[in-house]
Order: C-alpha cells, then structure tokens, then sequence
C-alpha cells in the first residue's frame, strides 16, 4: 500500500475526519430515532395508575385474546410476505444479474420504480384493483374462477400481494448485490461437470446467495411486521396488525402507555430476530 | 480537522435555531386536505392573509391525528387555530391545550345559533358549520330509515365508516338510538352492526374509499355525510342523500384557539372570520355544509340541499359530547373487538 499514510498521520486525521463523516449520520440517528424510542421505552412501563407494577401494559397485552391474535396475525402474514418476497425477488434478482445489461437494467427498474410512488397511491392503486367489479375480478371471472362480486380487498391475500409488491425492491436489490459477486465461472464450472441448469441454481448460486437472502428476508420482516398503511388499506378495519392497532391507541383512544408498550414488543420482536443475525455474520466474517 | 467538526456544528445548530425562529413568524392551522383544504384556502385562508398580512401555513390532518399532535406538542405548541370534526375539542379544552374564547372577543358572536356557542364556556371554540350525517343511495334503493340499512336487497352493498371516522362514530350511536339503547348503553348498536356485517356489509375507514365503493359499484347504500354526497355528485356518480325519518345527527366542526402560542389574538380573529356570515354561505355554496349562522342566506335550491333555519337546526340529533368523549375510548375498544375477524 505505497499510497497509505504512516499510522500515526492517519491516525490524527482519521479521527477529525471520522468525526465528521459519522456526525450527520449520527446526530440524526440520536435526535430521530434514539431519543424517541427511548421516551417510548420511559412511556411504556409507566402503569395506568399509580402502585400498579411497571409491567402492567406488557401484562394486559398478552392477557388479552384480541391482542394476541392481532400479534399472531402480524406474525404470521409477515413470515407468508417474507418466504413469497423471496421466491419471486431470487429468480428476478438472478435474471437481472446474468442477463445482458440493458434487459437487466430494464427490469431492475420496473422492480425499482414503484418506490418512486407514494406508498399511499400504490396501496390505493391495489384498492382499486383488487375491490369488488376492479380488474382482478373481472379477469378472475371471466377465468371462471369465481364471481364478478369477489374481492380480494379487505382479506389477509390481498395484504399479502399489495405488501409483496412493496417490498419487492428491497429483496431482489439485497440478493442482486451478492449474486453479482458470485463468479460466472463458477457455474460455468458446473455445468462443464454435468449439471443442468437448475441443479446449478441449486447447489452453486443459491448457496452462495444465502448472504443476501438472509438480509433481504430480515430486511422485509422487519419492514412488514411493522408497516401500517397498505395492510390498513388493503386489509381494512376488520383485520387489524399491530401497527394500526399502535396508531390507533397513539390517535384515537389516546391509550400512549399502552400502545408504547405495544411498540416495545414490536420493537423487541424485530431485535431478536436481528441480534442473531449480526452475531451470526459476525462470527462468520471476522 | 477538529476545528471543522466544530463548524459543522455551529452550522447545524444554526440551521435548527434558524428553523425555530421561522416557526414562530408563520401562522399554523390544521386542515382536512382535498376538497376541504382547496375551499377552506378560497373561503378563509386566503382573505385571512390578505387582511392581517401574515402567511399561513396549513397542516393537513384529520381531527383525531391532529389532537395526537397538539398533545404531543404540548410543551412547545406548533398550531395557532386547530379545527376539529370529531368533538375533539372536549378533550384538548379539558386538557388545557386550548385558549378559552369570551364572547366579545368575537364579533359575529351574537349571530350563531345557541348551539354553536355551547361549549365556549369550557373552553372550546365555536361551531362553524355542521356536516349531517344520514344515507347515501345510488338510486337503486330509496330508503327512509335507519332500518332500510338491514334490509338491503343485497347486504354486501351496504358500507358504513370505521368507528375512528367520526361519521362512523355517529353511525353506531344513531343506530344504537333507533335500536333502543342509550349513551349508558351501546351494546344494542354493536349489536346492529354485527348484524349488518353478518350480511356482508362493508367498513371502509376514509372519504375516497366511499368513493370507490360507489364509482366500483361495490357499494349502493352507506350511511356518510352530506357533504360528500355532494362530493361524489360533483364526480358524477348518481348519489342521492337522505335524512332517515328518525333523524340525523350532526358532525360539529369547530375552530379552537390553541393555548400558548405567541399570537392568540390573530388566532380569535381567523376564528371569527370563521364563523362569519359570508364565510358559511361560501361552505354551503360549495361544499354542502350547514351553517350555524343565523345570519346567513341561501337561495333556494341551495336551501334544500343542506339543514338550513332555526327549525332545521335544532332538530339535529346531538349526543352529548361530554359523554361521547368519555366514553369514545371503551367504544372503540369494544366496536373492536365486534368487528375483528
């Protein structure tokens, strides 16, 4: 490294330099996240009255049927959103990776251009779409697969296909990221041995993707567990997850105590599940 | 290097006190976007500027997210004039959030029906204009009561509002009422709507998923306002409005003065402007609602389409708002529950 600076050089500059590097990041990571979650942390163990134990609002959580099935459901439709993410964002993130550029281009962005949006037009979009006389029931019923009357609006699918298109980018972008290292002649080689193309997909590329599906899969659990406009709006009233039933303690009932330790829960759901992923590649990588 | 981190700094700190020196200088509302905010901006906002000179910046935020906001803020309020829909103003007046208004600060005090003027004494502001809550028909059905809800030839095209709209709120006290219960007692409208859900009704949460409803055809009958009859008329959709034979209740929106705020005075004068004669003839005029001003005329036609004189008024059903507020968090809790599936 004939360009490196003497360590103690890069030692003084580095230091001022990191500071100013890191200061933004930051002081927007203390001011917009630490600091309000650390007063949600204060709010969610103040009880509803006085003498009563700071568990009180953990405790009525899990006490009560009605919550435990909103969890449940937020739970179980953000694993479904996950695995379905997953199998569709693999094969494209593949396609985009070893297809000429400009078709692989093309497609990144048609994955990548529903970001640009509003995430409130596109979850209107899928209203239209999927309610009862939109499009979806047309060409289902002209499929004959069901009456024109049917919707898919306000049912758990319907979630689930408005949130995989949401989330869509993040996990073919995180996968793409690590399928472009991954050497063509390594496939190559495998298919100099003998193996067709999917048994090459299946023991050489989708191995050595499992960095990027791991944290394109975390990354889309944590953003579905937690998200509230397209399952509020596709979902509707009558299926509640729990980030809408968080907002609706935060501005209709006015419950704060209860909906922050609501967010607790939320929040500690998404660190278990993150914590072991970093010790994991921590272990792996260093 | 460390004296260019300290400058960094400098400038970020700068940049924040210069942020909150300049939000101190603009006058900040609330409004409730769409259509609502483009006619509140013609008919109030903007003569507002003109005449006092000052910029006012608009919010938009419906009743419930914008109490959320002032309570949060309380420390450090952002809003001069907050208008609620919901009856929010009974929890932010008995919170302390807002600044109590005497009847000579306004001068078209004395022109508002008693009604509106109620709740001045508890610190809350005036009613500026009613919404009425009653039924919405495509034409197909032509009902006339509360009941013609249940009976629908096909009960997946009945939609009524989430309990968290106000309109929705209104929806399961009015029908609770025609079910003989009582404020005490709302177990026989939960009850009434179960049944309708039984039927296959629908419960959408915002104004545009009405319209939707009834542009997609999903929807031929919902209980909603008045005002957005007229809003889906002006889009084209065939939509009658009809007050039930049993009567409808009224969505009171009112203007409050936000307590602690640099210039409450210019606050009390956007509220009486508010409230002024021209002001709601403009808000029937082109949104359809109704005025709580005595004063106000109306050509005929435009009579006819919104609850209009003495008589008109005061047959309005109103629940107690006190009790409404009281009770809206347990309402909620237990309408809930009703609906999940």
């Amino acid at each position: 490294m004939p360009h490196s600076l003497r360590p103690a050089e890069r030692g003084a500059g580095a230091f001022g330099e990191s500071i100013l590097l890191i200061g933004p990041g930051a002081a927007l990571l203390i001011g917009a996240f630490l600091f309000p979650v650390g007063q949600i942390l204060v709010l969610s163990i103040v009880p509803p009255e006085e003498g009563l134990s700071i568990w009180t609002n953990f405790a009525r959580f899990f006490e009560d049927d009605y919550y435990l099935r909103v969890a449940w459901r937020t739970f179980r439709l953000s694993v479904i959103i996950t695995l379905v993410t997953a199998m569709i964002g693999f094969p494209l993130a593949y396609v985009v990776a070893r297809t000429p550029r400009v078709v692989g281009y093309t497609l990144l962005l048609l994955t990548v251009l529903p970001l640009m949006t509003s995430v409130v037009v596109r979850t209107f979009g899928w209203i239209i779409a999927l309610g009862r006389g939109g499009p979806v029931a047309d060409l289902l019923s002209l499929a004959g697969l069901g009456a024109r009357d049917a919707t898919l609006l306000h049912t758990e699918t319907g979630i689930v296909i408005a949130m995989v298109q949401v989330l869509l980018p993040f996990m073919t972008l995180t996968t793409l990221g690590v399928i472009s290292t991954i050497h063509p002649h390594l496939e190559e080689a495998s298919r100099t041995m003998g193996a067709g193309f999917y048994r090459t997909l299946r023991h050489v590329v989708l191995p050595l993707s499992v960095p990027g599906l791991v944290s394109g899969s975390l990354l889309v659990f944590a953003l579905s567990i937690s998200s509230f406009v397209t399952p509020n709006l596709v979902g509707g009233v009558r299926l509640p997850v729990m980030a809408g039933a968080i907002y609706q303690q935060a501005t209709s009932t006015l419950d704060w105590n209860f909906a922050a330790a609501q967010s607790t829960l939320l929040l500690a759901a998404v660190l278990g599940l993150l914590i072991p992923y970093l010790a994991l590649t921590r272990r792996r990588h260093g | 290097m460390t004296h260019l981190s300290k400058g960094a700094l400098v400038a970020v700190a700068a940049s924040l006190l210069a942020g909150t020196a300049m939000a101190q200088e603009t006058f900040v509302i609330n409004s409730f976007g769409g259509a609502y905010e483009e006619a509140h901006r013609r008919l109030v906002i903007e003569p507002f500027e003109q005449m006092y000179n000052v910029e006012v910046e608009v919010v938009t935020a419906y009743s419930a997210d914008a109490l959320a906001q002032l309570r949060a803020q309380a420390e450090n309020p952002q809003f001069d004039v907050i208008h609620f829909s919901g009856g929010q103003e009974v929890t932010a007046a008995a919170e302390g959030l807002l600044a109590p208004i005497t009847p000579d600060q306004l001068s078209n005090y004395s022109q508002l029906y008693p009604f509106a003027v109620e709740g001045l004494e508890q610190g809350q502001g005036p009613v500026y204009s009613v919404a009425v809550l009653g039924l919405l028909s495509d034409g197909e059905a032509a009902p006339t009561s509360w009941n013609d809800l249940f009976s629908a030839s096909n009960g997946e095209d009945v939609a009524i509002a989430d309990i968290t709209n106000t309109y929705g709120l209104l929806t399961l006290l009015m029908l609770n009422q025609v079910r003989g219960g009582t404020l005490d007692d709302i177990q026989p409208g939960l009850d009434a709507v179960t049944e309708l859900l039984d039927n296959g009704a629908q419960i959408l949460s915002s104004s545009p998923e009405f319209q939707q409803a009834f542009a997609q055809d999903a929807t031929s009958l919902a209980a909603y306002a008045q005002d957005y009859a007229y809003t889906l008329q002006q889009a084209g959709l065939p939509i009658d409005f009809v007050q039930p034979a049993e009567g409808s209740p009224g969505i009171y929106i009112t203007a409050n003065v936000v307590a602690g705020r640099p210039n409450e005075e210019l606050a009390r004068a956007f509220v009486d402007l508010s409230i002024s004669a021209a002001v709601q003839a403009g808000w029937a005029e082109a949104l359809r609602y109704s005025p709580t001003n005595s004063t106000v005329e109306l050509p005929v036609d435009l009579a006819g389409q919104v609850v209009y004189g003495d008589e008109a008024a005061a047959n309005l059903v109103r629940f107690d708002p006190v009790v409404v507020n009281a009770q809206r968090s347990d309402w909620t809790d237990d309408w809930n529950r009703a609906i999940a599936q």
